[in-house]
This record gives C-alpha cells, sequence and structure tokens, in this order.
C-alpha cells in the first residue's frame, strides 16, 4: 500500500479510515500500535506516529491512557461524510473528464452508470 | 532547533571541515542529531558520507570546526566513544579470525550487548560461524556488521552502506528486525547508503551530503512530498510550469515531464484540468535531482 | 598521562577504565593461535630439525668433542621466535588497531591494553625459554651437547640473568616491531621509507664512526664487560623509546578506508 505519491503518514491514515469505513476496524474497538503499524507497513515508527495522531486530531480515533487507541463513536458516519464530500471532486470530476475525452456525453454516461447497476 | 525544551542532541556538529590535502572530503558543515531517531545520511559514493562518520566517532580528526556527541568531543573520550557504534562499510578483521570470533569480543567492548538477541539475528542470517573471516562472501560480511550494530544497541549506531551484497531476504530481515528492535529500545541510528529507496520509508530525517556540503536537512516526510513531477503534452506542461522553479526537465517526441516544487490542492485541480498528469517523485529521484546527477550514474557510485 | 576526558559528565569509573584495557588484552587473544599455538609449533619444529643435526654431529665426531659441540653454542636457531613476536606487533597496529577503533576503543586504552598483552606474552615466553634453557643444560644438550636456548647471546651467568635477557629481547623485539607499524599507520609508504632510510644513514654513520675512530675494539670490550643482562639491560632504553614514540605516533593515527 505504501508508495511515493503522498506522505506516508497521510497515506496510514487513509488506509485506517478505509478499514473503518469498510467495517474491517469497528467503533469503540482497539487499533494495533503504532509499532504495529510500523512493523507492517515497514515505515519509521514516527511516521507511523504521525499518521496515527492525524487521525486523533481528526476525532476518528482517541487515546485510553495505558491502554492504546480506540476508534470514536461515530467515526464511520463522520468518515462516509466526509469521503462524501471529496467524491465529486476525486472521482466525478476525472470521470466527466475522461468521458470528455474520448466523446461520451452525459447522458450517454448516465444511461452507462444504470445498466452497470442493473448488471453488477 | 533551538527551543529550550527541547531534548539535547546527540550529536552537535559546527563549520567541520575535514581537508586531505587540497581536497575538502567535509567542508563547513553544520548539523545536529536528536535523539531516538532514525536519520538517513544519503549522498553518492565519495560525498563525505564515510568520513562524517569517522570524525563523529573519532577515527579522524577534524581540519576545523567542533563536534560534540552526547555533549563532549569524542575525542580520546572513552565515556563518549563506549556509547557509539560505528559498522564500517568494508570493517578489516583480523587476519587469523573465524566468524565466531567477532561474536565473542564484542560483547565485551558494548556495555547494552544482547546475546540472546545476536543469537538470533545469527541463525536468521545463517552466519557461518566457523569458517575464517577471509574466506565470507561480501553479503556474509554485511550481515556480520548488521548482527553487531543491531545486537550492539548502542545509544548511537552508524551503519555504513550495511547491505552491500545483502540478498533481497536478508535485506527484509535487516529492516523488520531494526524496526521491531527499534520499537523496543529507541535509540539513534544513522543509516549511511546511496541506496535511497531501499531504505526511503524507514527514515525519519534525511542529511543528504553532496561534495562534502550538506545539501538537505529536513524531515523525510517533507522532503517525500516537496516535489511532484507534472507529466503531458510539451506545450501543456510548459504553460503550467512557466514561474515555477524547475528543479528537472526530461521529455521525449512532444512529452514533457518537469519536476516542480509541491503543488496547492487547487494547482493539482488546475493541472488536472489542463490534462495533466502528476506523477510523485521518490526520495531518490528528488535527491538525485538535486544532487545534479542521472540516476543510473548515482546508483553506479558504489 | 592524559588530557584527553577530564571534566566528564558522563563518568566513566576508573574500574571501568581499566576493564577496558583488560578488554584489548582479551581482544588480542580471542583467537590464541597467532600468540601461542603457532609460534610454540614452528620453535617446537626448529628445535627438532636442530635435534637432528646434533645427533648426527654427535655420531660423526662424538671421539674429539670439543668444537662442533662449541659450534652450536652460536646457534641462532632460537631467534626467529623474536622475530616472528616482531610481525605480531606489526599486525596488531595494523590490523588490529584499525578494528578496535571500530569497537569504540579510544587510542590511549588501545595501546595501553596492546603494551600489557605485550609484557605479559614477553613474561610467558621469558619464562618458558629460560626453564627450556634450564632443561638443556640439566641434560647436557639434551644429551647430545646441543645449545638452542643456551645460545652464548643469551648469556653464561645463570638461569635468571636468561630469564631476564629473553624478557629484555622480547619486549624490544615487540614494542620496536610496534613503534615501526605506527608510523606505517600515519605515514604510510613514505613514513617507511623515510624510516628505513634514516635507520639505514644511522647504521652507516655508526659503522662509519667506530672504523674511523679505530674503536671497534671498544666496542667489543663494551660488549664483553657488560655482558648479556648488561647488554640486555642496556637494551631496555631503546625499547623504552619505541614505546612512547609507538605512543605519540599512534595518538594521531588514522586507519585507512
Amino acid at each position: 500500500m505504501i508508495d511515493d505519491g503522498k506522505p506516508i503518514f497521510v497515506q496510514l491514515a487513509e488506509q485506517i479510515e478505509n478499514d473503518i469505513i469498510d467495517g474491517v476496524i469497528e467503533e469503540e474497538s482497539q487499533i494495533p500500535s503504532t509499532n504495529e503499524f510500523a512493523a507492517f507497513y515497514r515505515i519509521n515508527p514516527a511516521t507511523a506516529g504521525r499518521g496515527v495522531n492525524r487521525l486523533v486530531e481528526d476525532g476518528v480515533v482517541y487515546k485510553k491512557r495505558g491502554i492504546g487507541m480506540f476508534v470514536a463513536q461515530g467515526a464511520r458516519e463522520r468518515l462516509i461524510a466526509q469521503r462524501r464530500e471529496g467524491f465529486r471532486e476525486e472521482y466525478l470530476r476525472p470521470l466527466l473528464r475522461e468521458a470528455a475525452k474520448l466523446g461520451i456525453d452525459p447522458k450517454q454516461l448516465s444511461d452507462m452508470i444504470r445498466t452497470e447497476e442493473v448488471t453488477a | 532547533m533551538s527551543a529550550a525544551t527541547d531534548p539535547a542532541p546527540v550529536v552537535r556538529v559546527t563549520g567541520l571541515t575535514k581537508r586531505f590535502g587540497s581536497f575538502s572530503a567535509v567542508d563547513d558543515v553544520s548539523f545536529s542529531l536528536e535523539p531516538d531517531r532514525i536519520y538517513g545520511l544519503l549522498g553518492r559514493n565519495g560525498a563525505g558520507k564515510t568520513t562524517l562518520m569517522q570524525l563523529l566517532t573519532a577515527q579522524q580528526f577534524p581540519t576545523t570546526g567542533s563536534i560534540e556527541v552526547f555533549g563532549e568531543s569524542p575525542m580520546e573520550n572513552p565515556a563518549v566513544l563506549r556509547r557509539v557504534c560505528f559498522v564500517k562499510e568494508s570493517q578489516k578483521y583480523p587476519d587469523d579470525w573465524r566468524v565466531k570470533h567477532v561474536f565473542a569480543s564484542a560483547p565485551w567492548f558494548f556495555d547494552h550487548w544482547d546475546a540472546a538477541f545476536a543469537e538470533r539475528l545469527i541463525e536468521e542470517f545463517r552466519l557461518p560461524m566457523k569458517r575464517p573471516i577471509k574466506k565470507v562472501s561480501r553479503g556474509q560480511l554485511s550481515a556480520i556488521g548488521v548482527v553487531v550494530g543491531l545486537a550492539s544497541r548502542a545509544p548511537l549506531t552508524f551503519f555504513d552502506e550495511p547491505y552491500l551484497g545483502l540478498d533481497a531476504v536478508a535485506r527484509q530481515i535487516f529492516y523488520d528486525r531494526l524496526l521491531e528492535d527499534f520499537a523496543e529500545h529507541p535509540r539513534t541510528i544513522v543509516l549511511s547508503t546511496h541506496l535511497i529507496d531501499e531504505v526511503s520509508n524507514l527514515l525519519e530525517h534525511v542529511l543528504v551530503i553532496d561534495d562534502g556540503r550538506v545539501l538537505i536537512d529536513q524531515d523525510a516526510e517533507d522532503v517525500r512530498s516537496s516535489a511532484v513531477t507534472v507529466v503531458g503534452g510539451r506545450r501543456a506542461v510548459d504553460a503550467f510550469v512557466a514561474g515555477r522553479e524547475v528543479l528537472h526537465r526530461d521529455g521525449v517526441g512532444g512529452l514533457a515531464s518537469v519536476t516542480v516544487p509541491a503543488l496547492t490542492a487547487a494547482e493539482r485541480r488546475d493541472a488536472a484540468d489542463a490534462g495533466l498528469e502528476l506523477a510523485p517523485v521518490s526520495l531518490q529521484q528528488l535527491i538525485v535531482r538535486r544532487t545534479n546527477t542521472t540516476e543510473k550514474e548515482f546508483e553506479k557510485t558504489s | 598521562m592524559t588530557a584527553t576526558s577530564p571534566s566528564s559528565t558522563l563518568e566513566t569509573p576508573r574500574a571501568e577504565q581499566t576493564n577496558r584495557i583488560w578488554n584489548v588484552v582479551r581482544l588480542h587473544l580471542t583467537n590464541t593461535w597467532v600468540i601461542v599455538q603457532t609460534p610454540a609449533i614452528i620453535l617446537a619444529l626448529i628445535f627438532a630439525v636442530n635435534y637432528a643435526i646434533w645427533a648426527v654431529l654427535d655420531v660423526s665426531i662424538s671421539m674429539d668433542s670439543g668444537e662442533a659441540v662449541d659450534g652450536t653454542q652460536w646457534s641462532g636457531a632460537a631467534t626467529f621466535i623474536f622475530v616472528y613476536m616482531s610481525v605480531v606487533a606489526a599486525q596488531a597496529i595494523t590490523v588490529t588497531f584499525p578494528f578496535a577503533l571500530g569497537y569504540s576503543v579510544t587510542r590511549r586504552e588501545y595501546y595501553l591494553g596492546t603494551s600489557l598483552l605485550f609484557v605479559l606474552v614477553s613474561a610467558g615466553y621469558a619464562v618458558g625459554m629460560a626453564i627450556l634453557a634450564a632443561i638443556e643444560e640439566a641434560t647436557g644438550g639434551w644429551g647430545l651437547g646441543g645449545h638452542m636456548f643456551t645460545a652464548i647471546y643469551f648469556g653464561t651467568e645463570g638461569g635468571l640473568a636468561r630469564l631476564f635477557v629473553f624478557f629484555s629481547l622480547f619486549l624490544f623485539f615487540f614494542f620496536a616491531g610496534a613503534a615501526i607499524a605506527t608510523v606505517y599507520m600515519r605515514w604510510r609508504m613514505y613514513g617507511m621509507i623515510a624510516f628505513w632510510a634514516a635507520l639505514g644513514v644511522l647504521l652507516i654513520a655508526l659503522v662509519a664512526l667506530f672504523t674511523y675512530t679505530d674503536t671497534w675494539p671498544a666496542v667489543g670490550e663494551w660488549f664483553a664487560t657488560n655482558g648479556a643482562s648488561g647488554v640486555a639491560a642496556w637494551l631496555l632504553l631503546p625499547t623504552a623509546v619505541a614505546a612512547v614514540t609507538g605512543f605519540l605516533v599512534l595518538r594521531r593515527a588514522t586507519p585507512r578506508n
């Protein structure tokens, strides 16, 4: 998962967010420690710590003294809402741009989406 | 770096110069290393990395400038040196030694030596304990150094090109054990290498040396996101990068690929709208660009 | 001795320092072959060859003894061991020194530890050879009138004097070998060329001095009056000079890359 695109700590934070959205990590459950993340992804522990801290700042996870990090109540809802906001920017616009390049007009595109839904 | 609340640096170097005749191997260098971090000392071969480490470990004498390690000069200072371990790239051992002799003697000199850990590493690297040291392969020689460096648990450990000749499996063992042990026993580790992509993710901070000077002294994550390559039609790329600092330019036919400093979110959108692709720049690529060499040349300097 | 690590806030207890010097001794003895087994085996082989020669001489000229047996007094068979120790000392400086720096040993610790090793090994070998000399004497030259450990250079003033001669010779060869090697470590080939040239010039000058002043008889007389143990005592002087020089040179030496 780690590539050279974004800073590693951002990638780690997004990875954990994905796991929360997918339900792999449930709310109020403990997430792995910084060192475990570092060992698993072969990254610097301080970098892993920064990724986790970013989630703490966003209120996605919280710290239980002496135990570890836990996913906050309602984190999944909030993350989904956040992702929805970014959906247009990150997925819709590139889709429309590519469609325009290929001469697919918006109507054809929505038809394609509808048929895709039926077959999927 | 100056706040009084910061922990005292492990290494503080000011105006350090080392000349061999008229050649400056290290040229007016100043920097410090904070405790409990993994540093990358990066640069081409011959850039001055090894000389710098030899100065920090009191094996070479500085021409001018000051060196403080654990707050004191390391020169002939046992109190400092006993906390330091320097694994040299081309470590020479007494001619008549066998591999086992290295591990028999190392514990006498490193206060925090962990024998069980050493044993485990020796097994993992499959070191031939009874083989004469003159007959072991380059990779095994590197592995011996890695085991000494890790098991010494020295508060300041230098690895000079630690994985020359190590195969992929052995390198992974090194990275895994390094991270694992660092997590349990935090200490200051300096990985010196010209093969940057290999270790890039392990580093918290990078020092890039070129021609004996410090070119970059920055948080690894900041360096990583400090540049981006814009790829697309030559005209579109030229229009987009106009007025920006160009770190590198490449092209084939009507295509251009230009590396520029990091872009804001809005700028990224503009680039996308202009039909341009944005490609990440790896730490190694970035350093190659900044040291003005081709990547091939860079990797070949070994 | 040193002005290097005073006012340290990272105090190293004195016992700890002594310990580190002792560890340098142990470092040299990590593989005992170089210092113990190998020279002992070679010495034994040389002895065996000499024994065979004595046996042949014994058979062929047992009738009119005297001359031949006296001739073995001038045996140089035991010189090997001294030259060997010079080479060991040189290696301790050229190979083990850079290695020890990698083990975070200071130059001072290294030199003191290595010197201690030289003294201990010198004492050990001196005792060993003195015992062999005593046996040689007691058995009338191993029953064959041979001389290896009681060669004329080691003196004729009895066992204790011989022990001292052996000890002094070992010390000299150790510290001279080490001092020459430190010159190499510090100034490489140029240092070697300069050193051997200077030594050559010095020897030629001495020879010329004695020849032109016609004082060779006086030189011979000096050796005769001092005796082996007297000369050995004087030998401690150049040994001390070599030891101090070695330390001063090594203090600024750097390992090769």
